[in-house]
Order: structure tokens, then C-alpha cells, then sequence
């Protein structure tokens, strides 16, 4: 899509190192993984990603060549940026990480892979040591236990900074084993368990979001489906999951996720009228009509449900 | 010497400019010497338009032509609830425009302007103080907003600065400002800070991470109507209320006793930051039917202060909570908190963020000054390139669009590094489509109503086809200053239709054009000339004296010389101190004049005094 310009050009201040390294940027596709892009081994730790892509940022944002004459390279700087930015956050979030790194694996050389097996062994290993020792510690009583799962916790706490959610979970868990009194060790847990599935959520309506658009509808309903067991809370994948299931015509689906749908979000006019019509369809006439007043209590011009209410 | 830059934190009650000196930042001080200088412009009697302190000072007893806390309406629309409970609080008129656009007016005496035109005014002035301080024309500015800010708002912020003859090179996050004067200079390895930045009208959160200088904005949130103000209008209805119930009269109707007790609220929260109890004296705030003149004197206490506005600080520590579980980061983790913000000088409030963080508040920076100051240090940072410091910034917003069934799809998740881009293909949902309408919205909200609408606009010229077959590929940018631009391109045809989402409130191209060729004919006007200096130099000397002579005057004022003369002297002072602020030349000679025999006769006074029998005690 995009044209490269032509090497030598004289109309910027570029130093022409920078010239060559923004033109192979440019270049780049889909074949560099994002671990080459920011620069760093792909069992690298979140922290190491970061300071990479801090690093790399001071070169390639445009605001660090602000008064300088980029002439045609402007647009190439700000898409090198945008790029290195865009890894970051893939690499920076646990499960878009690990999903990514699925993806990876299969066009990867056997060094590279290496690499991930040996991220994936170690954290096993640091897993299975870091057993072993709970347990050595679970025979201990008193203050070491209590030092020990505090540590834990703090180690949890730099895990989760640098998006190592996975871990940061495990060790909580081992935390809590040693300190089942202390609060903060529970709450963070239940906090971070909630906030990893919620991400999974979110990713897993992505994913229907794309069957959908594709109009694989069936695929979509079970993605949306999956994706509102993994975050009960989720007012958009219960939505989603109920325009599914009517268009497929199952309307006694698509009244369940409706309904749930709008019990997390009492505002969503749509998916109201939505579940109305599901019952209208089902013959559950008096449900229908609860729910088309309500639809005209928080949006008295709604044409289609006052039109629908007449009938009922 | 570098083109100077300024940076200016053009804020709701205040405003601080400030630049980069040979390598060191420095507040500008105003032409009357003060660093901060009030948002407040007012058309007086005469016409003559007041910036500043001096439009503050009249504000009481010309309450309805001087406008304040302006930036409370920037880029708002005139239908959305926030401004209509804004409209509740303040002491000017303001109209409906424009019936498509949504748009305001102030009334400022017998003309009306835009917010971004108010705003321009405070800016013109900061420039020429500026101007005056470097002794050099200054256009180019950096302009702080709050994080919070929409699109909407930053534009017309903008606008404003254009309006002012200003080249905004970059509009940047009070907060994320704040961070720049913090770790200016400093030789930081890598730390992880938050900025608690509690204004005049506004109050932003930010958590940053800063490693060798270049500092990363991790995550932002704030509430863009929740400032000092309130902790004013709070005061402000624990005074009128009991008014209202003694004696039937509700103050805060009548324009000029609720400039009154503004201005009395917010002395009375400022000094209870030191002392533990205020009096608050107003007399004749009102006249009773039949009763004659009602006077209002009761004592507030620090106490009672926090029992009302309580609530408020509540809000603010709700958001801090909420953004540091955005940046996945506890409050006892963070490196440092940088308060910031006049009102953050309250006992209250450090008390709860001493408790919240665990930590003792950061020193470092000035919480008037260190957002003026950032500015000024991006500013040098972007045009010098002196600095090694780069700022990452992130949207404070998802952007996205409208799609079947209200919702709302998400195209830039909020807290996304910028500048950024993402795009999103639609394609036609009728046969024979030959125009596709693209509904851009800011917000979190799931329902697309319930988002703030950028702007609509129609991709038209489609080739005709089959219902599906057409791709449409619309990109999304949104600049290093958040600035949002939308183009699309219909895949198969190549054609491409690009539009900047201009703020729906904000001012055309050629409004924008209008008013900046009008201010610069005011700043024209501005220019001193050579006589009004020379008279300006004496009277600066004249007013040098009295004030070497004020505390003898009041000695001998009190040893029988009586107040009569010195009330005399206050009065002709402050004429000539209005005429030196309007650049009356002709008015101001007669001043002199009149105020050097005054001088000669009160020195006179002063010194028979000194030999009277109780002035020369020694």
C-alpha cells in the first residue's frame, strides 16, 4: 500500500542512519514479530519490554525530531512509532501476549522457539521451586510464614506492574496459602482473577465481533456465549449474544441473553426492545408489554416499540 | 538567541505563563509583578476591556459584565446538563447560538462572545506580559488542558490561542505537565508517580512512569466539573441559605451580593488552610422591605468547612482508585504524589492522600506554578530540542463509532499512547448504496447516545454494487495532542474523503479569523507609546514614595493627623493605578502632578508630626 521513498533524498535533517532504519521499518510486515520490533528475546520480562519500548520511543516519536526538517520521512516516523507502540501493547498485556505468542509459535525457527518453550519451562521450573518451598514453609510456623507470604505479595504486586498477571496470580495464591488471615492478599487475588477474566472477555468478544461481521453467525452466539460466561458482567457480550440468536431465529435464546443483558444494563434501550420482541414472538404477551413501556418510559420517541405495544 | 515559547496554564480562577530561560524554566511575572493573574475579563463603564486582577476587583460592583471561571463552558454544548448546571453558578448572562452547532454566547456588555473569545482575551494578555518581560514579540505557545479535556474542548482551547495571535504548538495535560516541572533536571533512573491535580473548575489523576526521561502516561482519569469553585459554592449556599430562612431574601439572586459572597467564600476557604476559624463580615448585603440595611457576620470553622465539602473530596479519591486500577498499580507502590492545584493546599485533602498513599505528598513542585511551567519546558523540549526529555501521552477517551442497534464500537481504546491511528472497514448494508453516514464518538459508554459525538459525516459517491460488496476503510488519527482526524477511503474505487472532526461547538474558520484580526488591533492599541511611558516612569516613582511613606502616614494619621488625608491619598493612588493599567496617557499627568503635591504636603505633615509630643516617643 504504502510507496517507499526514494533513498538519497536531500530534503530533510535526518541523519541518514535513521533514514535507513525508518525506511526498513516502513518495510517491515507482517513476517517481524513484535519481540524483534522492540528489540528484545521472547522470553523477556515485562519490565525488559518496557524499557525497550521506552528506549526505542526516544528515536522514533516525532515529537523528538519536532523542529527538524523530516520532509517525506514524517509520515514514516509517525507509522514507526505508531508500530513500536502498537507491540508494546500487545506485549505489555498477559493474555494478549500468550495469544499472541500462539500465533507466533507456528511460523517461528526452532531457535525462536526455543526461546518461548524456555519462557514457558521457566516460569514451570520458578512454579515448581516456588511450590517446593511453600511447602518446606507450610511446615514452618509463626513469623517466617508470615515474612514469607508477604514477600510473595510484594512480588505479586511487581508481577502485575509489569503485566505478568498469570504469575502474579500463582504466587497470590501461594501467598494466600501461607496467610489465609491477611485481607489485602484475598482482595488483590479476587481482584486480579476478576480483571483477567474480564480481559479474556473482552478478547472473546473481539473474536465474535469478527464472526459476526464475517456472518458466521452460529460461531459468533457461542464466542458471545463463552465470552459472557468468562465475564457475567458483560453487558455487550449478553447483547451481542441476544441480536445473535434473533437473527438465527431462536428466539428463546435470544430472550435469555437479552434479559441478561439488560439486567446489567437497565439503560440499553435496543437490547430492551430486542427482548421484548423475543417474547412477542414466544407469546408472552404480558412480559412483552412490561417491557415495551419500558422501552417508551426511557425513550419516548421509540417508533418501532410504540408501534409494536399498539398491536400487543 | 531561539524564538522564545511560552508555556501558559490557562486555568478556571487563574492563569500562569511561564518560559524557558538559558536552561532554566522561569514563571513570567505580569506588568503589575504578580505571577498569577486571574481568568477574569470584564467590560468596564467606560468600554474599556479589563483582564485580570483588575477585572477581578470590579467584578462586585459590575457583576454581570465580567465574566469568569469561562473555561467551565469551553467547547460545551448549550443543550448538554453540564452547562445548564454551570449556567446555575454563574453571575453573567449566557444565550443560546447557533441552533445546529449547539453552540454559547456570553454577554459582555452590549456585545456577546464565544468562550474561546473570552479565553483569547486572557491569553492577549498573557502574551504582552510575556512580551514585556522578554523584551521580544512572542507567537509561539504550548497550552495546557485538562487531561479530561474532549476533543471539543481542546479545539476551542485552540482556537482561543489563535484567536490571540498565538502559533499553539502543542496543547498538553495539566497533570502530565505538572510531571515535566517534577522531573526537570532530575537524574531519575526509572520511578512510577501520580499527579493529583485538583484546580480551579477541574480535577484530573494521572499515574506516570518515568524512565530516562522519557515519561509515560500509564493511565488518566478525572471529572471535568469538580474544582475549587465548588468548595466556594458550598460555602456560598451555607451562607445564603440561613439568610434565605431568617429574612426571605435568597442572595444568591441577585448578581452583585453573589459576587459578594464568592468572593468572600473562597477568602474563608483559602485562610482556613493556615487558621482553624474565619470571620466572614458583609455588610449591607441586602435591604429588607421596610427593615432597612441587613448585614451577614458569622465565623466559619475549619471543621465545618470539611463537613461541607466532604462529599466532594470523596469524588476526587474515587477517581484516583478507579485510575489506579486502570494502571494496575496500588497507591503504596507509587514512587511519589505531586499535588497539585490551589485547591490541594486544603489540610483536608492532604490528609486523605497522606492516608490514601501512604506517603508523605511531594514538596517539589510549586502547585500554582509547576503546570505553567511543564508547558514552558515541552515548549523549549519541542523547539530546542535542549532537553533530552520526551513526553508519551495518552488519550483520556475511547474514540469510536455508532453502529446497528445504538451501540458503540470502540476503535482507540482510552489510555492509548498517542499519536495513534486504527481503522475499521465497513461495509454497505443496502443494495445500490451510494452514500454511507459515520457517526464519531468519544466516551466508555456501550450505547453510542450516551457518548460525547465528535461529529457525522457522509462518505458519498459510492459505486454502486450489491448490498456487502462495498468496502469502506475508515482511519482514525488522533495526534500527539489529541486532535481527532478521520479520513475514508472506499477500497475498490481508491476515493478517499477526509475530515478533521471539528468540535461541534467550536467557532468557524472564518469566526476564528474575524476575532483574531480584532485582537490584534486591541494589542496594536496596547503598544505603549513613548509619552505614556515617560509619565509612566514618574508615576511608578511617585507611587514608589507614598509607599515609603505609608507607615509614618498611618502613624501620624493616628497622632492627630486624622484618616481624612490618607483616604485622600488611597483614593488618587488607585486612579492612577487604573490610568497606568488603561494607558490613559493625558489622565495619568494630571495624576502626577496632583499626587506630587500630595506628597510634598503629607511629608510635610508627617514631619511636624515627628517633633509633636507623642509621635516623637523616642
Amino acid at each position: 500500500m504504502a510507496t517507499l521513498p526514494t533513498p538519497a533524498s536531500g530534503g530533510t535533517d535526518l541523519p541518514p542512519e535513521l533514514q535507513n532504519e525508518l525506511r526498513t521499518f516502513e518495510a517491515v510486515g507482517r513476517d517481524v514479530s513484535l519481540y524483534d520490533l522492540l528489540g528484545v528475546a521472547p522470553d523477556a520480562d515485562g519490565g525488559t519490554i518496557r524499557r525497550a519500548y521506552l528506549d526505542r520511543s526516544r528515536r522514533y516519536h516525532p515529537d523528538a525530531w519536532f523542529r527538524k526538517n523530516v520532509g517525506e520521512f514524517g509520515p514514516l516516523l509517525s507509522r514507526a512509532f505508531q508500530k513500536l507502540s502498537a507491540a508494546y501493547q500487545v506485549l505489555s498485556d498477559e493474555d494478549a501476549r500468550t495469544a499472541y505468542d500462539q500465533v507466533l509459535k507456528k511460523r517461528l525457527s526452532q531457535r525462536e522457539r526455543d526461546a518461548m518453550d524456555r519462557r514457558a519451562l521457566s516460569r514451570e521450573e520458578q512454579e515448581r521451586r516456588q511450590r517446593e518451598g511453600r511447602e518446606r514453609l507450610l511446615r514452618t510456623k509463626g513469623f517466617a510464614r508470615i515474612g514469607a507470604a508477604h514477600k510473595l505479595y510484594e512480588e505479586a504486586l511487581e508481577l502485575a506492574l509489569n503485566g505478568e498477571r498469570a504469575q502474579a496470580i500463582a504466587a497470590l495464591k501461594a501467598a494466600r496459602e501461607l496467610d489465609p488471615r491477611r485481607g489485602e492478599i484475598a482482595q488483590k487475588l479476587t481482584e486480579l482473577e476478576r480483571e483477567a477474566a474480564r480481559s479474556r472477555s473482552q478478547l472473546a468478544l473481539k473474536g465474535g465481533r469478527e464472526q459476526e461481521e464475517k456472518g458466521d453467525l452460529p460461531a459468533a452466539l457461542k464466542t458471545y456465549s463463552q465470552s459472557l460466561q468468562m465475564d457475567p458482567t458483560n453487558a455487550a457480550a449478553a447483547a451481542a449474544a441476544a441480536r445473535c440468536a434473533t437473527a438465527l431465529g431462536d428466539h428463546q435464546q435470544a430472550s435469555t441473553f437479552a434479559a441478561r443483558a439488560v439486567e446489567i444494563a437497565p439503560d440499553d434501550v435496543e437490547t430492551r426492545f430486542l427482548l421484548a420482541s423475543a417474547f412477542l414472538t414466544l407469546g408472552l404477551k404480558v412480559k412483552a408489554r412490561a417491557e415495551l413501556t419500558r422501552v417508551l418510559q426511557a425513550k419516548a420517541d421509540h417508533k418501532e416499540a410504540r408501534a409494536l405495544l399498539k398491536r400487543v | 538567541m531561539a524564538e522564545p515559547v511560552i508555556g501558559i496554564d490557562l486555568g478556571t480562577t487563574n492563569s500562569v505563563v511561564a518560559t524557558v530561560q538559558s536552561g532554566t524554566p522561569v514563571v513570567i511575572p505580569n506588568r503589575s509583578g504578580y505571577r498569577l493573574t486571574p481568568s477574569v475579563v470584564a467590560i468596564a463603564k467606560n468600554g474599556k476591556r479589563l483582564v485580570g486582577a483588575l477585572a477581578r476587583r470590579q467584578a462586585v460592583t459590575n457583576a454581570e459584565r465580567t465574566v469568569v471561571s469561562v473555561k467551565r463552558l469551553m467547547g460545551r454544548k448549550w443543550s448538554s446538563r453540564s452547562t445548564q448546571e454551570a449556567l446555575a453558578r454563574l453571575p453573567y448572562t449566557v444565550v443560546p447560538h447557533d441552533k445546529e452547532r449547539d453552540d454559547l454566547l456570553i454577554q459582555l456588555g452590549d456585545t456577546t462572545c464565544s468562550p474561546p473569545e473570552i479565553s483569547a482575551m486572557v491569553l492577549a494578555e498573557l502574551r504582552l506580559d510575556a512580551e514585556a518581560f522578554l523584551g521580544k514579540p512572542v507567537t509561539k505557545a504550548v497550552i495546557t488542558v485538562p487531561a479530561y479535556f474532549n476533543d471539543s474542548q481542546r479545539n476551542a482551547t485552540k482556537d482561543a490561542g489563535r484567536i490571540a495571535g498565538l502559533d499553539v504548538i502543542r496543547i498538553i495535560n495539566e497533570p502530565t505537565s505538572a510531571s515535566l516541572a517534577y522531573g526537570f533536571g532530575k537524574q531519575i533512573g526509572e520511578k512510577q508517580i501520580c499527579v493529583f491535580d485538583l484546580g480551579g473548575g477541574t480535577f484530573d489523576f494521572t499515574v506516570l512512569h518515568m524512565y530516562k526521561g522519557v515519561f509515560e502516561v500509564e493511565a488518566t482519569g478525572g471529572d471535568s466539573l469538580l474544582g475549587g469553585d465548588d468548595f466556594d459554592n458550598r460555602v456560598v449556599d451555607w451562607l445564603a441559605q440561613p439568610f434565605l430562612e431568617k429574612h426571605g431574601i435568597d442572595l444568591r439572586k441577585d448578581k452583585m451580593s453573589l459576587q459578594r459572597l464568592r468572593d468572600a467564600a473562597e477568602k474563608a476557604k483559602c485562610e482556613l488552610s493556615s487558621t482553624q476559624q474565619m470571620e466572614i463580615n458583609l455588610p449591607f448585603i441586602a435591604t429588607a422591605r421596610g427593615a432597612g440595611p441587613l448585614h451577614l457576620q458569622v465565623t466559619l470553622a475549619r471543621p465545618q468547612l470539611e463537613v461541607l465539602t466532604r462529599d466532594l473530596v470523596d469524588r476526587c479519591l474515587g477517581v484516583c482508585e478507579q485510575v489506579m486500577a486502570e494502571a494496575k498499580v496500588k497507591p503504596t507502590q507509587l514512587g511519589d504524589v505531586l499535588l497539585v492545584g490551589g485547591q490541594t493546599r486544603m489540610p483536608l485533602i492532604q490528609a486523605r492522600v497522606r492516608h490514601l498513599f501512604g506517603r508523605e505528598p511531594s514538596k517539589a513542585v510549586n502547585p500554582d506554578e509547576a503546570v505553567a511551567v511543564g508547558a514552558a519546558i515541552q515548549g523549549a523540549m519541542l523547539m530546542h530540542q535542549e532537553q533530552e526529555m520526551l513526553l508519551l501521552d495518552v488519550t483520556p477517551h475511547s474514540l469510536g463509532i455508532a453502529i446497528a442497534g445504538g451501540f458503540f464500537q470502540s476503535i482507540i481504546p482510552k489510555n492509548t499512547t498517542v499519536p495513534t491511528s486504527a481503522h475499521h472497514v465497513f461495509i454497505t448494508v443496502k443494495d445500490d448504496q451510494t452514500s454511507a453516514k459515520i457517526t464519531v464518538l468519544q466516551g466508555e459508554s456501550e450505547i453510542a447516545a450516551q457518548n460525547e459525538l465528535l461529529g457525522e459525516f457522509m462518505m458519498t459517491g459510492l459505486r454502486k454494487a450489491k448490498r456487502g460488496e462495498v468496502d469502506i476503510d475508515v482511519i482514525f488519527d488522533i495526534s500527539a495532542d489529541g486532535i481527532v482526524s478521520v479520513s475514508a477511503l472506499d477500497v475498490q474505487t481508491g476515493l478517499r474523503q477526509s475530515i478533521t472532526v471539528t468540535a461541534s461547538s467550536g467557532l468557524t474558520e472564518d469566526e476564528i479569523k474575524t476575532a483574531a484580526k480584532a485582537n490584534e488591533e486591541w494589542m496594536l492599541g496596547q503598544k505603549e507609546d513613548p509619552e505614556f511611558q515617560k509619565h509612566k516612569a514618574r508615576a511608578e516613582e511617585v507611587l514608589r514614595q507614598f509607599d515609603e511613606l505609608w507607615p509614618r502616614l498611618k502613624q501620624a494619621a493616628a497622632d492627630g493627623l486624622g484618616n481624612e488625608p490618607v483616604q485622600r491619598a488611597e483614593a488618587a493612588l488607585s486612579v492612577a493605578r487604573l490610568q497606568i493599567q488603561q494607558k490613559e496617557s493625558a489622565g495619568l499627568a494630571s495624576s502626577i502632578d496632583r499626587l506630587e503635591r500630595m506628597l510634598g504636603a503629607l511629608r510635610g505633615a508627617v514631619e511636624r508630626g515627628l517633633v509633636s509630643p507623642r509621635g516623637g516617643s523616642s
